[in-house]
């Protein structure tokens, strides 16, 4: 005989606000049923009411988390609609901006996923290494969260101190290979509570268009940095992680080597930052008709804007948003199927959820 | 890199593709996204997103069906007018809840499937908020 369990909207097991029903059979969950739209906020509908440069701060607010990759992915668009190109100086800061936050993000998963997996030593230690994150993003920001770095053209503030975010890369680099990669890759509670829960398999991935880790972690090598660079990636040397089992330990394993993988991209950037202008155009730009796509790989995957221009006023006519959680929240179903109840939490928090970006 | 030239005849289309603003677009006309579904998984590609829009003045919606070939973004663009478009859900699973949205905020009927409850709107209207007489 089987039984529900309704698992939010609101609800001390989930970050963020969606609803989950469980359909159990003792401890087994047969299947899930997943609702989302409780952080809806028409970000869309509103965008196409502002005009072209409140657009770009309103879409940092798609995400707490992630603020960054929204900004750069609309200004993206935007300069394909114009044509306008940032100067080298200015895409070297979008990579070292958007590098921190990665950090920002998987450092931040490491921890919630260590909190729900009881190792609070974890959650604490990965807390601390965040605040570094922080730390450096305020020194070239002045924020914490929303960091108002991206502008069309370019970039609103310059990078004039490398060596100190260097610092902080040293620390984080050397923290990660000293905790987080050992204790995600060795430590024998944590790999067995982990492995072979939350099985994605590679078929079902590709079928289901899951994206970022998630993906990599299911034997998917796709990464927009590689197969369709941006910014200054295309002058980067680093790995695509990959890893072929598809479960809650791949995931963990993924991102924990992307931590490493970033380090090194943001230590190539600080030390090969090129002089020049990073302000972009000054004078009034004009948008004209068409339509912009932009891809950009968030912290959990593609992000991609799609700007639509009538050449004639000065808001979008149509900016659509597909976030990463939105193309990966569907496959948890999948791999909630014949789960153990106990190990739900831990599975859909694998795919590392944001609703705020998935509601808009 | 794929060869994408041969596409459109694949689909049977007279049009070719044109690169605008750093990605390909083909207007896909009346082919049925069934059958470019088809092609697609057949090449290996994967299913991105759909952007949906009212066509300015208009009652048809203009759907741009967005995949990913190989790291290349291949946007098939369609217009329908009488709100009927088929489903590709059963053959891309990945299309399930952007046919949702879309259904939800544009009131596009994706033929020959189910729905579950409203995804992202409360109540039980759809097709409603994102139409230009609604504003």
């Amino acid at each position: 005989m089987s039984y529900r369990i309704p698992i939010g909207p609101y609800h001390p097991a989930l970050e963020e606000p969606y609803k989950l029903n469980l359909v159990c059979e003792g401890e087994k969950v047969r299947d899930a049923e997943l609702h989302i739209g409780f952080a809806f906020r028409g970000v869309e509908y509103l965008a196409e009411r502002r005009n072209y440069f409140q657009v770009i701060a309103l879409m940092e607010r798609v995400c707490g988390i992630c603020s960054n990759v929204h900004t750069l992915s609309i200004c993206k668009a935007l300069e394909r609609l114009t044509e306008i190109e940032p100067s080298p100086r200015a895409l070297y800061i979008r990579v070292i901006v958007a590098e921190l936050e990665r950090l920002h993000s998987h450092v931040l998963w490491a921890g919630v996923a260590g909190k729900i997996m009881g190792f609070k030593t974890m959650f604490m230690t990965c807390f601390l290494l965040r605040e570094k994150v922080m730390d450096a993003l305020e020194i070239i920001s002045g924020n914490r969260v929303n960091y108002a770095m991206n502008r069309l053209g370019g970039v609103n503030r310059d990078i004039t101190d490398p060596a100190a975010v260097l610092k902080v890369v040293d620390v984080l680099e050397r923290e990660a290979s000293r905790v987080i990669i050992p204790v995600f890759a060795s430590n024998r509670t944590l790999l067995e509570r982990c492995a072979g829960i939350g099985v994605l398999t590679r078929e079902e991935a590709k079928a289901y268009g899951v994206v970022g880790p998630t993906a990599r972690a299911s034997g998917l090598p796709q990464d927009i940095r590689r197969a369709a660079p941006y910014a200054a990636y295309d002058q980067m040397e680093f790995n695509v992680p990959v890893e072929t089992a598809g479960d809650v330990r791949a995931r963990l394993t993924v991102r924990a080597l992307e931590i490493l993988e970033s380090c090194r991209i943001l230590r190539q950037a600080l030390q090969n930052l090129p002089e020049g202008d990073w302000w972009g155009p000054t004078e009034e730009v004009e948008v004209p008709e068409g339509t912009a796509i932009s891809r950009v790989e968030g912290p959990r995957g593609e992000v991609l804007y799609s700007v639509t221009a009538d050449g004639e006023n000065d808001t979008p006519r149509r900016v659509k948003v597909r976030t990463p959680t939105y193309a990966n929240m569907p496959s948890v179903r999948l791999m909630l199927r014949g789960a153990r109840l106990a190990d739900a939490p831990l599975i859909q928090a694998s795919v590392d959820p944001c609703y705020s970006c998935t509601d808009r | 890199m794929s060869d994408i030239t041969t596409i459109p005849a694949e689909l049977g289309l007279d049009a070719s593709w044109e690169e605008k603003y750093g990605s390909q677009w083909l207007a896909a006309g009346s082919a049925d996204v069934r059958d470019i579904a088809v092609l697609m998984e057949a090449r290996g590609a994967r299913f991105v997103t759909i952007t949906a829009q009212q066509v300015p003045d208009d009652e048809a919606i203009r759907l741009d069906y967005h995949w990913d070939l190989d790291g290349e973004l291949l946007t098939f663009t369609i217009v329908t007018s009488d709100q009927q478009v088929p489903s590709i859900y059963e053959l891309c699973p990945a299309a399930d809840w952007i046919e949702r949205e879309v259904h939800e905020f544009l009131g596009i009927d994706f033929e020959g499937r189910e729905y579950e409850p409203l995804l992202l709107r409360p109540g039980d209207a759809a097709g409603v908020c994102r139409r230009e007489e609604d504003e």
